[in-house]
């Protein structure tokens, strides 16, 4: 075996709010495995995406494989492996935002932030070089009839126009 | 014109209708109280059969028939509430989330204290934040005033509800593959038989319920069997002898999206025209409607020349479509059905778990040969069919004439048609994701097909005018056999 | 018991059985890859699609037609139904497994099996022994209808013997499972979702590992991979397995009696398969044994006898040597003389060596030796036991079933050996470190006769070094710590002048007058059936593959 195991320096845990929060979750399923999602997403809101380390201490609080964790990891795009942005902005480009013309938004907002869209395995690509904003493509939000939609972290935007998205982006620049 | 009947939506407008106090003004909870103080819980089990009430979250399957299903000496029994509303063209359940919480809680008090529940999880989309905050909000208050908990207003039900967040997974939508979600794995559809009545969430029987469905519960309570079967058609299904009832009841929230003036969710009785709903919806966007998508991305499309089908679950079916979600998107005559197969094909792609082998390689693969396609590389032939025969110089000689085959829409159909058969409803795949692939896939092509030979031909997207790129109805394969049924008052 | 129509026959199989294995049964095939009768079955390959029949709803009591979906054979269990619900009166169930849809939907399914698979055959360890291949061949289309950009994930190291080849791999997630639900260590599971889904260790996003497939049974996953997506390292382009031969024979590695598969060529064994036994090891065997033979092929094996000249080892040859051991032999009393038999040793060969000792040394005072011990190691479906020997009851039962005869172990044994004369020691164990007291007793020995595999600590303080020969060089039984008699077969040749353990034991006796003529290891069983208690069926041709257990 060429490669070394990784050395996982910083370990990590729930901090105090956090850790309540998992102790509510936790009693809500009759087994502890099922409590993977909510926990995943309170770790990430925690660290801004998943480190081996975070994969390692979910592992062990649920008492499952460091793999299943991965495995889950992998499997939803909304979570990440890799550093985002402090701004998450979510393109929706699925059919009736297509018709609606979400790729003049989404062009738009390439040529703004200056940086590609993120794919699901590469990040980076996606991120802008100040670590401001990540901008990905989703598939549908949802919104179809304020389209086209795309959503900053948690917030929808509706009926977006490149004029409107210079407004929202002069608004979370500041 | 047709009104909006609004049941579900009627007070979704209320300001701060999402608070207990304002819900309890317009009857909150008082429908669930009726159902406590009035019925045991059979009753309304029959009520709800009686109801003729079908899941609203795709399938149609009739709600009363599932939880009969369900063995009764088997505890603890679960309710999973579907809020991943995640089907392209979708999004009715998002504003009940948002706006009216309380609704949906009264619903699943409803449902649980009929089938003795405890437990209810409701796994709702990760990206619906507001949703969930609105939710909480509202579960809260509801365990605050003791709708919630143990022993609830005294009559010894106890039921807990917790939000459960997904992650942005389409697939979770489908029932096995969130009870997979929601057990904390990747959701992967399960193999059905057991179907989740018998072995769902840990093992144990579950009710898989979609928001909407669960929100009639207390109309269906609150005015009766017989006013809720009032609303919508019931047909009669010639093909049994004697005729079996078929119920339409209840309204629907029509989502209406694409092309048309003013998008949004109507709340209309079920068995209104696509033409009609267009109308409602503030008409059409552009000169003509090109075509129909009339249950969410995976419904198969209508042409122009079937606006006149009825938009319910039993006249779709016999059209071969089918209701879904209820999300409906309008195209006009400026749209390319090249483009937007592309386009909800790779949504498919994406979205495909890659749990069983035909959807996991199949559905890209359709994706890559609709994209081919697209970007002008489309593969065609030109054959010669040898025929001997007076020839033009009146001596014997070949005659056979020259006949094109596109053969990537040939490949189109084959593929699609063997991860799930359009003609014969079988798949080869775990869940219906497999089907929901191939319909789309299929029906395009088969009734835009001038549009996608124009395509191949031209090497680069080509929009033809509504008439010339749609298939007559003579050569619709669905128009051809769609069985327009009685309606069952007729009789 | 369910009555059966399988497309035309007509065949009763045991409630529960599920059609895949209820058709191999009776000779039919249907193809599958996530299906294997040791784990769970999530029916995601879809290969194993079959036709079955019911009553048609809505049509007239008493008509049967075949169900509208296609079922998955793994998942379709048959049961005796209740007299009201058999179809056709007499039927339990009725299954197509050759119906036209069932041909397109298996032709169908393969071909989305082989959009990405890579046309590496050629190169791939898997090349004759591979499901896809065979499948393809007899199931399959006989051409791609692919044109788009083929998936190409990365060649993925897992553990210290097994690699992955993502691109062959069609995520049947046996593998997964396996390390789900035998070995309980769960490293394996799936990354990435949808076409991209590949199988994976946990690793970091930079793709460094948290953990590796490292447990004991890491091995099997290789085994039930349907394809050539997990390979061993230690067989990685050795051979193509057509080349080579196959025997069926037990693990020598410790005491649970693994059924295997000794597959050899001329030059040595190339690797060790498990082979099903329902009580024993199920399908499957520890890596400590399977990848514990490479001892067999190692070129410091003892191939001719060694006698001590002046401190020295000299090779000699046979004749000399037993003419030496036989001088010094017969220059003793009888209980000068301890005679130790083998736990890695067959029945047969302890069986000769008590009869020389007792017939023809006249000494009834036997030793065991072997006795090494390991750790224990538990897994949900698996045990590897401590006791490193095969054959430890067997050997214990043979040397002390004439009578009067004492066996001896641990500290008696070593007080006696200090004390004696002349001991003749058959060893075989691959490596055994000798204790201080142990190598105390038998330095303290006038003449020790060592008769063993590989040069050792032990072999240095012999007088006389006699080459004997490893588990896959000779046939015979082994008996399990559970009581199972089970068989070994010779597969290759012992090297150089080797001879099998109980001919060389023969040969002393003869030299020494005593009467022993067998002439092959199945002779000595016979002789063992007749005369040791609980053996009675423990001839060659009734343990047959199956192995028998003695009773309790």
């Amino acid at each position: 075996m060429s490669d070394e195991l990784i050395q996982i320096e910083t370990p990590f845990a729930f901090n105090e709010e956090n850790q309540r929060e998992f102790d509510e979750l936790i009693g809500r399923y009759p087994i502890k495995e099922a409590a993977m999602l909510p926990t995943l997403h309170l770790a990430q809101n925690q660290t801004g995406y998943i480190t081996p380390a975070v994969m390692k201490y979910v592992a062990e609080q649920l008492e499952v494989s460091v793999m299943k964790v991965k495995d889950v990891v992998t499997f939803y795009p909304m979570f990440f492996e890799e550093p985002v942005g402090d701004y998450v902005i979510r393109v929706c480009h699925t059919l009736p935002c297509a018709l609606r013309d979400c790729k003049v938004v989404l062009e738009h907002l390439k040529e703004k932030l200056g940086t590609d869209i993120a794919s699901e395995t590469n990040l980076a690509k996606g991120t802008t070089a100040d670590g401001k904003f990540t901008l990905m493509k989703v598939e549908c939000l949802a919104s179809c009839d304020v389209a086209p939609v795309i959503m900053v972290n948690g917030d929808l935007h509706k009926n977006l126009t490149p004029e409107k998205v210079d407004e929202l982006l002069a608004k979370l620049a500041s | 014109m047709v009104e909006e009947r609004r049941i579900l939506y009627e007070h979704l407008d209320v300001p701060d209708i999402n608070t207990f106090d304002v819900f309890r003004q317009y009857d909150g909870y008082t429908r669930f109280e009726k159902a406590i103080a009035e019925y045991q819980p059979e009753d309304i089990a029959k009520m709800v059969l009686d109801s003729g009430l079908k899941g609203r979250g795709g399938a149609g399957f009739s709600t009363g028939e599932k939880w009969s299903f369900v063995p009764k000496d088997i505890k603890p029994c679960y309710l999973c509430c579907n809020a991943d509303e995640s089907e392209p063209g979708t999004f009715s359940n998002r504003y009940v989330l948002e706006k009216n919480p309380h609704l949906l809680i009264e619903g699943i008090l409803i449902c649980c204290y009929a089938m003795g529940i405890e437990t209810t999880y409701i796994y709702i989309r990760g990206e619906f934040t507001l949703g969930k905050k609105m939710l909480d909000a509202a579960i809260k208050e509801a365990y605050e005033q003791g709708y919630l908990g143990k022993d609830i207003r005294g009559t010894g039900l106890n039921v807990d509800i917790y939000s459960h967040p997904g992650a942005g997974a389409y697939i979770c939508g489908e029932e096995t593959g969130l009870i997979e979600s929601l057990e904390g794995k990747r959701g992967q559809p399960r193999n059905k038989p057991p179907f989740p009545a018998v072995e769902g969430v840990f093992r144990k029987p579950t009710v898989v319920q979609n928001v909407e469905t669960l929100c009639n519960l207390p109309f269906i309570i609150g005015n009766g069997v017989e006013w809720y079967t009032q609303m919508g058609p019931t047909y009669a299904d010639t093909r049994f002898d004697p005729p079996k009832p078929d119920a339409n009841t209840g309204t629907k929230l029509y989502c209406i999206s694409g092309d048309v003036n003013e998008p949004g969710v109507y709340e209309l009785d079920l068995g209104l025209t696509s033409t009609e709903l267009i109308e409602v919806a503030g008409g059409l966007r552009g000169e003509e409607v090109k075509a129909v998508i009339p249950g969410g991305s995976s419904a198969p499309i209508l042409t122009h020349y079937e606006l006149d089908t009825r938009l319910d679950f039993t006249s779709l079916t016999l059209a071969k479509s089918m209701l879904g979600s209820g999300g409906i998107i309008v195209m006009n005559e400026t749209r390319n059905i090249v483009d937007c197969l592309l386009n909800i094909m790779k949504f498919y792609a994406h979205e495909s778990c890659g749990q069983c082998t035909p959807c996991r390689w199949g559905t890209p693969w359709v994706r890559d040969i609709v994209q081919r396609i697209a970007d002008g590389d489309g593969r065609k032939d030109t054959i010669t069919r040898p025929k001997f025969g007076v020839a033009e110089n009146g001596r014997w000689g070949d005659t056979g004439e020259t006949e094109e085959i596109y053969e990537d829409l040939d490949l189109l159909e084959s593929v699609a048609n063997n991860i799930a058969n359009v003609d014969t409803m079988t798949w080869n795949t775990i869940c219906v994701f497999g089907i929901a692939v191939s319909w789309p896939a299929v029906s395009y092509m088969r009734k835009f097909r001038p549009e996608f030979e124009a395509t191949i031909r031209e090497g680069k997207l080509v929009t033809l005018p509504v008439a010339e790129a749609t298939v007559p109805p003579e050569e619709n394969y669905a128009y051809q056999q769609r069985f327009v049924p009685k309606e069952f008052a007729d009789l | 018991m369910a009555f059966v129509k399988l497309n035309d026959l007509e065949i009763e199989v045991e409630d529960g059985t599920n059609i895949v294995e209820a058709a191999r049964q009776h000779g039919i095939e249907v193809p599958h890859y996530c299906y294997h009768p040791g784990l769970t079955r999530p029916a995601n390959c879809r290969m194993c699609l079959i036709e079955t029949y019911g009553p048609i709803p809505g049509a007239p009591p008493g008509t049967i037609g075949p169900a509208r979906q296609l079922a998955t054979g793994c998942t379709t269990t048959v049961r005796t139904a209740p007299p009201d619900r058999k179809l056709d009166d007499k039927y339990d169930a009725i299954v197509q497994t050759d119906s036209p849809r069932v041909k397109k939907a298996r032709e169908d399914v393969l071909e989305f099996l082989l959009v990405h698979h890579p046309l590496d055959c050629p190169v791939c360890d898997q090349a004759g022994e591979c499901d896809l291949q065979d499948y393809s061949y007899r199931h399959g289309h006989d051409k791609s209808r692919y044109i788009e950009v083929k998936n190409v994930p990365p060649k993925k190291d897992l553990g210290p013997d097994v690699l992955l080849y993502s691109t062959r791999c069609v995520v049947c997630t046996r593998c997964i499972r396996f390390a789900e639900e035998v070995s309980g260590t769960g490293e394996l599971g799936l990354v990435h979702r949808g076409s991209h889904d590949e199988i994976d260790i946990p690793r970091s996003h930079e793709g460094v590992p948290l953990q590796v497939l490292d447990n004991k049974l890491a091995g099997n996953v290789v085994d039930i991979c349907p394809v050539g997506a997990l390979i061993s390292k230690d067989f990685l382009f050795k051979s193509r397995p057509w080349f080579m031969e196959k025997a069926n024979s037990v693990c020598s590695g410790c005491s649970v009696g693994c059924n295997i598969t000794v597959e050899y060529k001329v030059d040595g064994v190339y690797r060790l398969k498990p082979r099903f036994h329902e009580d024993i090891n199920q399908h499957w065997m520890c890596d400590d044994g399977r990848l514990g033979y490479h001892y067999v092929n190692s070129d410091d094996r003892l191939q001719l006898p060694l006698k001590r000249v002046d401190d020295e080892f000299t090779p000699t040859h046979w004749a000399d040597a037993l003419a030496v051991i036989t001088e010094k032999l017969s220059e003793v009393e009888a209980e000068d003389i301890v005679v130790i038999g083998s736990a890695q040793g067959t029945n047969e060969d302890n069986y000769v060596l008590q009869q020389f000792a007792h017939d023809v040394l006249k000494t009834t005072q036997l030793g065991l030796f072997g006795q090494l011990l390991g750790e224990e190691h538990k897994f949900p479906q698996f045990t590897i036991e401590a006791d490193k020997n095969p054959n430890t009851a067997g050997a214990r039962t043979i040397l002390g079933s004439a009578n009067g005869n004492v066996v001896l172990e641990g500290d008696t044994l070593w007080e006696k050996v200090s004390g004696a004369k002349v001991v003749y020691l058959v060893s075989g164990l691959p490596e055994r470190p000798l204790e201080d007291a142990e190598k105390a007793a038998l330095e303290s020995v006038d003449f020790l006769i060592v008769q063993d595999i590989l040069p050792s600590e032990i072999t240095q303080l012999a007088d006389v070094v006699l080459p004997g020969t490893t588990f896959a060089e000779k046939d015979g039984t082994f008996t399990n710590s559970t009581g199972w008699v089970q068989r070994i077969r010779k597969t290759i040749d012992p090297p150089g002048e080797a001879r099998v353990d109980w001919e060389i034991t023969q040969q002393l006796a003869k030299q020494l007058g005593g009467e022993m003529n067998y002439h092959f290891a199945g002779e000595i069983a016979l002789a063992i059936s007749e005369n040791v208690a609980g053996y009675g069926d423990a001839t060659h041709q009734k343990i047959g593959d199956a192995g028998i257990k003695l009773a309790e």
